[in-house]
């Protein structure tokens, strides 16, 4: 595919964190095809939703491998989204102020949430 | 607009238009969208499911799912995943393995195709019991 590069890009490929931000998106990706495919079919189309009860949550995170998974699901589905929109960002958000403001939220915001997932997964009786 | 405010704006968007025009520019975006559409569900998803400290909350939200504009809202979360996923491999083929894909264009309606028809079925089941009440 013929994708111009600088230069300099072109003369010294560096293994920078956006090279490593590449891999993870396609490692992650690929773990996530899984855990996210399987989350979809067993909450949504093998039980109903009407049906996915405090109880039946009970029920399944019995099996500490469940809130493994669940967990799991919470903390790549994370890194690997946060880790897309701060692509998006970089791609559309150009003055800097606004650039920071952000990329604050998007932190900020995928930090508590990573929390207060976390807090839900191993606090829930 | 000027030629000159064209020129700025298509320079500043050199990366999302870097497939000019043809499947590939189509996938990319719809990875977009499809990606956004889904974190921004997980969002909301992490924050029900707090609410599980109070059973009585969780339960009312759960009834509420129930009704026909948010299994549609599921639907549309199901077709986004379905894409996002999908397209994915077909990145992840084309990042690690170049020259494995012949015919790229085929292979982004193969896997738009396998995502309608999924999306169909699995819809299928999710609408269902808002009209004929869950088995």
């Amino acid at each position: 595919m013929a994708i111009s590069l600088s230069p300099r890009a072109q003369r010294r490929p560096r293994q920078n964190f956006e090279t490593w931000a590449w891999l993870f998106m396609r490692v992650s990706g690929l773990v996530l095809f899984f855990l996210a495919l399987i989350h979809m079919y067993i909450m949504h189309i093998e039980n109903d939703v009407t049906h996915t009860t405090a109880s039946f949550v009970a029920h399944r995170w019995a099996n500490p491998l469940w809130r493994l998974f669940d967990w799991l699901l919470l903390t790549l589905g994370l890194l690997h989204g946060g880790n897309g929109l701060r692509t998006i960002v970089n791609d559309y958000v150009h003055r800097p102020g606004t650039k920071l403001v952000t990329k604050t939220l998007l932190y900020g915001g995928g930090g508590a949430l990573f929390l207060l997932g976390t807090i839900t997964i191993l606090t829930f009786h | 607009m000027t030629a000159q405010t064209s020129a700025t704006r298509r320079s500043s968007r050199a990366r999302s238009s870097m497939y000019r025009g043809k499947a590939g520019q189509w996938a990319f975006i719809l990875h977009r969208v499809t990606g956004f559409l889904v974190f921004a569900f997980l969002l909301l998803h992490i924050v029900d499911v707090a609410t599980l400290n109070d059973p009585h909350v969780y339960n009312a939200l759960h009834q509420l799912y129930g009704n026909i504009v948010l299994r549609l809202f599921e639907v549309g979360l199901l077709f986004a995943l379905l894409y996002h996923a999908l397209n994915g491999l077909r990145v992840i083929m084309i990042d690690f393995f170049p020259g494995a894909v012949r015919n790229e264009q085929a292979l982004f309606y193969g896997l738009l195709g396998l995502t309608i028809v999924l999306t169909i079925v699995g819809g299928y089941v999710i609408v269902k019991p808002f009209f004929v009440g869950v088995h």
